[in-house]
C-alpha cells in the first residue's frame, strides 16, 4: 500500500515553506552574539573597535535582565549570559543588533575580550576518569532476584566503554525572531525548536515583569533538530528577546554553523564500566554491576534526565537475575551537553552490546548464541521490575538473523579471514527504546490535545509538538482522520502558537505519536460518538449552527503505573519498542578504514501509521548512528574544536551501506516510539562486526582509522 | 557594479558589490528563498543552483562571476518538466524530512536527470555526494531519482516511437 504524502513535501521542495531565516518584518535588526572564547577563567575588560557609531547598536548584558539570569532547565543552573565568570567556551557575554549584518558582523570580529585563565578540564576522558569531577544527584539502582549461578563455573569480568561528543549537525542552523509589541507589552518570539512552552518559559524567566505576555511560535519549518533544539532554543530565546526588548525593535538572530557547531549542545560523552559475573563457559549473566557516567559539560542543565534514561537503558536486551547500576554526571569545561536523538540510550546499550560481544569473544561462542541466553523474555523482570508484558526482542533476533543470512556467513567471513588481507564481518546488535517521558514524567506533564471542527469542513488540530522533519504532522493528521475519514487534505495540524495551543508536551523522547498521536485518536473517537455522525462531512453541512466545535483531551496514564524516582523501582516506561540489527562490513587494514556493506534493521514499533515515513526515520537514524560509530569526531583538545562542516566528517552519499528495514508486529492497536531507537544500535553493531573482522576488541567510539591504528598496536605488543 | 544575469529565465539587472556572495544576492536582494545557507563554506550543497548548467554551491560564487550567465534554482527548476517528475517522485517515496536541504538535493537530482537519467544506485549517490542530508540517511533520496529516471526515460521513448 502506498503511504499517505507528507503534507509539507511540495512546499519544501519548491523553497515556498518559510524558514527561520526567510523571515523578515518591518524595522527588523540583525542581532547576533558575542561568547565566550576560553574554557574557564574571568572576563576583565570588552574593547570595541573604533570607528564605528555605538549609537546605531543596541548592546545587551547580563547587567541589562529584568528577569532572572538563570536558563530554566530541569537543574537550574546555566545563565543566560555572563558578565564575569567563564565556566565553558561559548557562554554568552553581549547581544548586538544593528539594522546592518555585514556591520554588525565587521564589529562583532573586530571586539576583543581581555581573560584572565584558568586551568579547565575539556578531555573526556580526564572529565569521566576522575571522582573529583562529580556534580550533582548520583543515581542508583537496584535490583536483586535469587542469584541462579553456580558456584562453581564463575567468571567475574570487567570491560570499560567510552564514547565522544557527537555535533548534530541539523543542516538549518538555530535562529530566533524576537518581536516587542510595546503597546500590548508582549514579546512574540517566533523560532526554530522544539518546544514552545519551554521556550515560552526561559522567556518569561528572562523577561520577568518587564513583558506582561509571552507568546511563541514555531517557524513554518524547522531545519532538523534531533534534540539539538530541545534546550539551546530557550537560551537563544532569551538573549533575542532581550535585545529586542532593549531596541524596541523586532531583532533576528540567525547562527552562522561555525558558532552553532561550537556553542550549542552534543550528544553527551560517556564512560560505562561493566563488571559482570557469568557461567564461565556458555557466558550465562547472573549478576552485573554497571558505573554509567557522562560528561555533562560545564552546567547540568536537562543532563540528569538523559542519565536517568541511560541507566534505565543500560542492562539492555538482557535478562539479568542480580543489577546495580549507578549513574553520575561529570562537570567539565566544555559548553553544556543536551538531547541527542537516544538520550543516553546509546551509550548505554554501546556498552552493554559491546560487552556481550567481547564475553563471546573470550569465550569462543557465537554471539548470536550468548544473546539467545541471556535474552529477555515476555514475564522477566527489568531491572525496576516492571514485569515485561509485550516483548517481541526474540522475534526481532530471530527475522534479523534470518534476513541477513547471519549464521552462514559468520562462519563464512572467519573461513575468509584465514586467506584475505582484507577482512569481512558481521556483527549484531539489539536495541530497546522507552517510549515517552521517563517515570513519572508523562504523569505530571498532563498533555492537553485540542481538535477544532470547523464551519468549512475543516479539521484543525492544535498539539505543541512540532514538525522537525519527522513527518509528525502528517502521522498525527492521519491518525485523527483513521476516525474521521475525510480527504487527507482536510485535516491538518496548526502551526504551534502557545497563546492557542494547549501543552501536549515538548517534541521528544520518541513521544509526539506514541503519546500525543494515540490521545489524539482518542480524542477523535470521542468526538465521533458524541457527535453520533455516520459521515463529518455531511454533519458538518447539515449542522452549520453548530460549528466551529473545539473538543480537548487531557492525557491520562495507566493507574496501574507507578515509579519511585528514588529507588528506581516500578514502571519506567509503559511501552517499549524493540529491534535487532545485523551490519556487515569490509575492514582494509592498510588504510585502517571500515567500510559497511549492509545493514539489517527489524523493529517492533507497534502498529505503523505511514510506512514511507517510518522508514524514513529508521534510515536516518542509522545513517547517524553510522556517523557516530565511525567518522564523526569533534574532539581536540582546547578549543576552537571546529571551524565548519570541512573538520566534521559527516555521513554523505556514498558513505551508505545497503539499509533493509522491516517492521514487524504492525497490528499491535498501539503505535510506539519509533525516531530514537534507529540510533541505539547500529554504532555496537558495527563495532561488534570489526572484532568478528579483526579479533580485536576496541571499547570505545568513533572507530577512526586512527583510533583502530592505535588499537592494533596496542594488540600487538 | 551593475550585474545583469538571467535568473530562472526572466533577465534581472541589479547593482551592488561585486564580492558578496551570489547567496546572499539571491536571499536578500533578489528574496530567492529556496537557496538556503548551512555550511557556508562548499561542503553541504543547500545553497545549490545551476549556474551555466552546472549545478554550483553559491556560498562559494561572487556575485561578479554571474555577469551574463544563466541561474537556475529550485523555484525555476519546478516548472520545468524533469524538475516536476523528480517533485513528483520526491512527494510519493516520501523522501522529505526536514526539508532544509531538499531545495538543493532538487538541484543535483535536476541536472542528473537532464543529463545522465540513469536509475543507477551508484551512479546517483555520486550525483549528490556534494549534498549532505542529516534527516534522511539518502536512502529515499536515490529511491526516488531512480524512480524520476525510470519515469523520464519511459516518456522520452513515447517521444521517439
Ligand atoms: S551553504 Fe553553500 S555549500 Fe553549504
Ligand atoms: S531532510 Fe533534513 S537535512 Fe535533509
Amino acid at each position: 500500500m502506498k503511504s499517505q504524502k507528507r503534507k509539507d513535501a511540495f512546499a519544501k521542495l519548491t523553497g515556498k515553506c518559510r524558514f527561520l531565516d526567510d523571515y523578515t518584518v518591518p524595522d527588523m535588526l540583525q542581532g547576533y552574539i558575542i561568547y565566550t572564547t576560553i574554557d574557564r577563567g574571568w572576563i576583565r575588560k570588552i574593547n570595541f573597535p573604533a570607528g564605528f557609531d555605538l549609537q546605531e547598536f543596541t548592546i545587551v548584558s547580563a547587567s541589562d535582565i529584568p528577569g532572572k539570569n538563570i536558563v530554566p532547565e530541569p537543574v537550574n543552573d546555566q545563565p543566560f549570559m555572563t558578565s564575569e565568570v567563564v565556566d565553558n567556551f561559548g557562554q554568552v557575554i553581549l547581544g548586538i543588533a544593528h539594522p546592518n549584518r555585514e556591520i554588525l558582523k565587521k564589529f562583532i570580529s573586530l571586539t576583543r575580550i581581555e581573560y584572565e585563565r584558568r586551568n579547565a578540564v575539556t578531555d573526556t576522558k580526564e572529565c569521566l576518569d576522575n571522582e573529583a569531577n562529580q556534580f550533582g544527584e548520583i543515581m542508583h539502582l537496584k535490583h536483586e532476584l535469587a542469584p541462579t549461578y553456580n558456584l562453581r563455573h564463575l567468571w567475574k569480568w570487567q570491560q570499560i566503554f567510552y564514547t565522544q561528543h557527537q555535533e548534530q549537525a541539523y543542516l538549518e542552523p538555530q535562529g530566533m525572531l524576537a518581536e516587542y509589541n510595546i503597546e500590548k507589552e508582549e514579546m512574540k518570539i517566533t523560532g526554530t525548536m522544539q518546544c514552545p512552552f519551554f521556550v515560552k518559559d526561559a522567556v518569561e524567566s528572562i523577561m520577568g515583569k518587564a513583558v506582561k505576555n509571552v507568546v511563541i511560535e514555531t517557524s513554518e519549518g524547522i531545519g532538523g533538530a534531533f534534540g539539538g533544539k530541545e534546550d539551546f532554543p530557550n537560551l537563544l530565546a532569551g538573549v533575542t528577546a532581550l535585545l529586542a526588548w532593549k531596541a524596541q525593535k523586532p531583532v533576528k538572530i540567525v547562527l552562522d554553523r561555525k558558532d552553532d557547531l561550537l556553542i550549542t549542545t552534543n550528544r553527551h560523552p560517556s564512560r560505562v564500566d561493566i563488571i559482570a559475573i557469568m557461567h564461565d563457559q556458555n557466558g550465562f549473566i547472573s549478576k552485573i554491576d554497571i558505573d554509567y557516567r557522562l560528561d555533562a559539560g560545564a552546567f547540568q542543565t536537562l543532563s540528569p534526565v538523559v542519565l536517568h534514561r541511560g541507566i534505565l537503558h543500560a542492562t539492555g536486551g538482557y535478562n539479568i537475575a542480580e543489577v546495580k547500576i549507578k549513574g553520575s554526571l561529570h562537570r567539565s569545561n566544555t559548553p553544556p551537553n543536551g538531547a541527542f536523538r537516544g538520550f543516553g540510550a546509546p551509550q548505554a546499550i554501546f556498552a552493554m552490546e559491546s560487552f556481550i560481544d567481547n564475553v563471546a569473544h573470550r569465550l569462543s561462542i557465537s554471539p548470536l548464541r550468548l544473546r539467545q541466553l541471556n535474552l529477555l523474555k515476555t514475564g522477566d523482570q527489568l531491572p525496576t521490575s516492571q514485569i515485561v508484558t509485550e516483548n517481541h526482542l526474540q522475534d526481532c533476533l530471530d527475522r534479523v538473523v534470518q534476513l541477513s543470512g547471519y549464521k552462514k556467513k559468520f562462519t563464512d567471513f572467519q573461513e575468509y579471514n584465514k586467506t584475505n588481507t582484507v577482512k569481512k564481518g558481521i556483527g549484531l546488535a539489539l536495541g530497546l527504546h522507552g517510549g515517552g517521558y521517563t517515570g513519572n514524567g508523562e504523569k505530571v506533564l498532563q498533555s492537553r490535545v485540542k481538535i477544532v471542527l470547523e464551519k468549512n469542513g475543516m479539521v484543525n488540530i492544535y498539539v505543541a509538538n512540532v514538525e522537525m522533519g519527522q513527518g509528525a504532522h502528517t502521522t498525527l493528521a492521519q491518525m485523527v482522520n483513521s476516525i474521521f475519514k475525510l480527504p487527507p487534505e482536510k485535516v491538518n495540524v496548526v502551526i504551534p502558537n502557545t497563546s492557542q495551543t494547549p501543552n501536549s508536551g515538548p517534541t521528544v523522547a520518541s513521544r509526539t505519536i506514541y503519546v500525543v498521536g494515540n490521545l489524539l485518536q482518542k480524542l477523535a473517537e470521542r468526538i465521533k460518538s458524541e457527535l453520533g455522525f455516520a459521515d463529518l462531512k455531511d454533519h458538518i453541512a447539515k449542522n452549520q449552527n453548530s460549528f466551529p466545535q473545539s473538543f480537548e483531551e487531557v492525557f491520562v496514564p495507566d493507574p496501574a503505573d507507578d515509579f519511585d524516582d528514588i529507588t528506581n523501582q516500578g514502571v519506567a516506561y509503559h511501552d517499549f519498542s524493540w529491534a535487532a540489527c545485523v551490519v556487515e562490513i569490509t575492514y582494509d587494514p592498510d588504510l585502517y578504514q571500515i567500510r559497511v556493506d549492509k545493514c539489517w534493521n527489524v523493529l517492533d514499533v507497534g502498529k505503523v501509521i505511514n510506512e514511507g515515513i517510518a522508514l524514513g526515520q529508521v534510515y536516518g537514524g542509522v545513517v547517524q548512528a553510522l556517523g557516530w560509530a565511525l567518522t564523526e569526531n569533534i574532539y581536540k583538545k582546547g578549543y576552537p574544536r571546529l571551524s565548519g562542516f570541512t573538520d566534521y566528517t559527516l555521513p554523505a552519499s556514498l558513505d551508505i551501506p545497503e539499509i533493509k528495514v522491516e517492521f514487524i508486529h504492525t497490528n499491535s492497536p498501539v503505535a510506539k516510539g519509533l525516531g530514537e531507537i534507529p540510533m541505539d544500535y547500529p554504532a555496537p553493531a558495527v563495532r561488534n562486526a570489526f572484532l568478528q573482522a579483526t579479533g580485536i576488541m576496541i571499547n570505545e567510539l568513533p572507530l577512526t582509522p586512527e583510533r583502530i591504528f592505535a588499537a592494533q598496536g596496542r594488540s600487538k605488543k | 557594479m551593475t550585474i545583469s544575469f538571467l535568473l530562472n529565465n526572466e533577465p534581472v539587472t541589479i547593482t551592488t558589490e561585486p564580492m558578496r556572495r551570489l547567496l546572499d544576492v539571491l536571499r536578500e536582494d533578489l528574496k530567492v528563498r529556496s537557496v538556503k545557507e548551512s555550511c557556508g563554506e562548499g561542503e553541504c550543497g543547500a545553497c545549490s543552483v545551476i549556474l551555466a548548467g552546472k549545478p554550483v554551491t553559491s556560498c562559494l560564487v561572487n556575485i561578479a562571476q554571474v555577469e551574463g550567465i544563466e541561474v537556475l534554482t529550485a523555484e525555476g527548476i519546478s516548472q520545468t518538466p524533469a524538475g516536476k517528475i523528480l517533485i513528483d517522485c520526491f512527494e510519493e517515496t516520501n523522501a522529505v524530512q526536514c526539508g532544509f536541504c531538499f531545495t538543493g538535493f532538487l538541484v543535483s537530482c535536476w541536472h542528473y536527470l537532464t543529463t545522465t537519467p540513469v536509475a543507477d544506485a551508484e551512479a546517483i549517490k555520486q550525483a549528490i555526494s556534494g549534498n549532505i542530508c542529516r534527516c534522511t540517511g539518502y536512502v529515499k533520496i536515490i529511491e526516488a531519482v531512480q524512480l524520476a529516471c525510470q519515469r523520464i526515460n519511459k516518456e522520452q521513448s513515447h517521444e521517439i516511437s
